[in-house]
């Protein structure tokens, strides 16, 4: 339970930290200003839970012992970082934010940063057998 | 008294066809307008506006509005559909750019104000009174149109889904010009 939550918790961490220095560098570069509708708290919170709930998914099966459905968990987590971005290209930003044809490129990357950043880490938190 | 009567009618004469000459007060479009156009769907603004506005309570015979969208300045706050409202099949804003509005006469209502005149957009000429009120140095309008009247999208397949009849919300705060 312990390692399941360290490795949500840095993961977490971790893909807030990669998408914290992509926003900057994607704002900064384009001149775009978004901050209304993603910034750092927000991007911080959201690469926590999504982080944390995907701990939460991995000790869920190793509590029951189906250690062999995580590559199953792992495609789904895939599929579901992949299905999330539908949700950027398609909302409509309040009016007085200029260049909203900018906000996709901003946020769909972040959108696989949580799953990277679990993924990366798992051979640190891997039970030694 | 005869050498000073001439100068005397000279002088009377220029200054009653001073009235003549009257205008109304010319206004600035000043920083803060607003062109908000809503529906089921679709809903946006124009974020660029001009024009000359000549407007006086006590002139309606000598205002008038020759006032300019651009379209391309179209924000929906999206970006896909921001593209497609300029493509072809919408307001065409290559060959289109503009949205064009002169009015030929304005009257005093109940409530307020009229501007009766032509609303050119893409390249479609329609008669078309917009109601308005002035209060606070700023013009507040609001108007419906059909955008299938100016071919702007069609009611057919896929252009179905957006609303035909979209409400238009104008404020325009003014400074004197």
């Amino acid at each position: 339970m312990k390692k399941t939550f360290l490795h949500g918790i840095i993961s977490g961490l971790l893909a807030s930290a990669a998408g914290i220095i992509y926003f900057n560098i994607y704002q900064n570069t384009l001149g775009t200003e978004f901050n209304k509708i993603v910034n750092i708290r927000s991007i911080a919170g959201v690469s926590i839970i999504a982080c944390m709930l995907i701990a939460l998914s991995y000790w869920v099966l190793e509590k029951f012992n189906k250690d062999k459905w995580k590559g199953i968990l792992n495609v789904l987590i895939a599929l579901l970082s992949f299905a999330s971005i539908i949700s950027p290209i398609s909302m409509s930003l309040p009016f007085d934010i200029k260049n909203p044809e900018l906000f996709p490129g901003l946020v769909i990357p972040m959108h696989f940063f949580p799953a990277l950043a679990f993924f990366t880490l798992v051979p640190f938190f891997k039970d030694k057998k | 008294m005869k050498k000073i009567f001439f100068p005397l009618a000279i002088a009377a004469t220029i200054l009653f066809s001073a009235f003549t000459v009257y205008t109304a007060t010319t206004w600035k479009i000043a920083e803060g307008y607003s062109i908000k156009f809503t529906s089921d769907d679709p809903a946006g603004v124009f974020s660029s506006f001009k024009g000359d506005i000549a407007f006086d309570a006590n002139d309606l015979g000598g205002s008038k509005f020759d006032v300019t969208i651009d379209v391309n300045s179209i924000n929906m706050g999206n970006g896909m559909k921001n593209s497609k409202a300029k493509n072809e099949n919408w307001f065409n804003a290559a060959k289109y750019p503009s949205i064009k509005f002169t009015s030929s006469k304005i009257t005093k209502t109940a409530t307020g104000y009229e501007a009766v005149g032509t609303l050119d957009m893409k390249g479609v000429q329609k008669p078309l009174t917009i109601p308005f009120t002035f209060a606070n140095n700023t013009f507040t309008g609001s108007f419906s149109i059909n955008r299938i009247d100016y071919g702007v999208g069609t009611d057919k397949g896929m252009d179905s889904h957006a609303s035909s009849i979209l409400k238009v919300d104008v404020s325009v705060p003014v400074t004197k010009g």
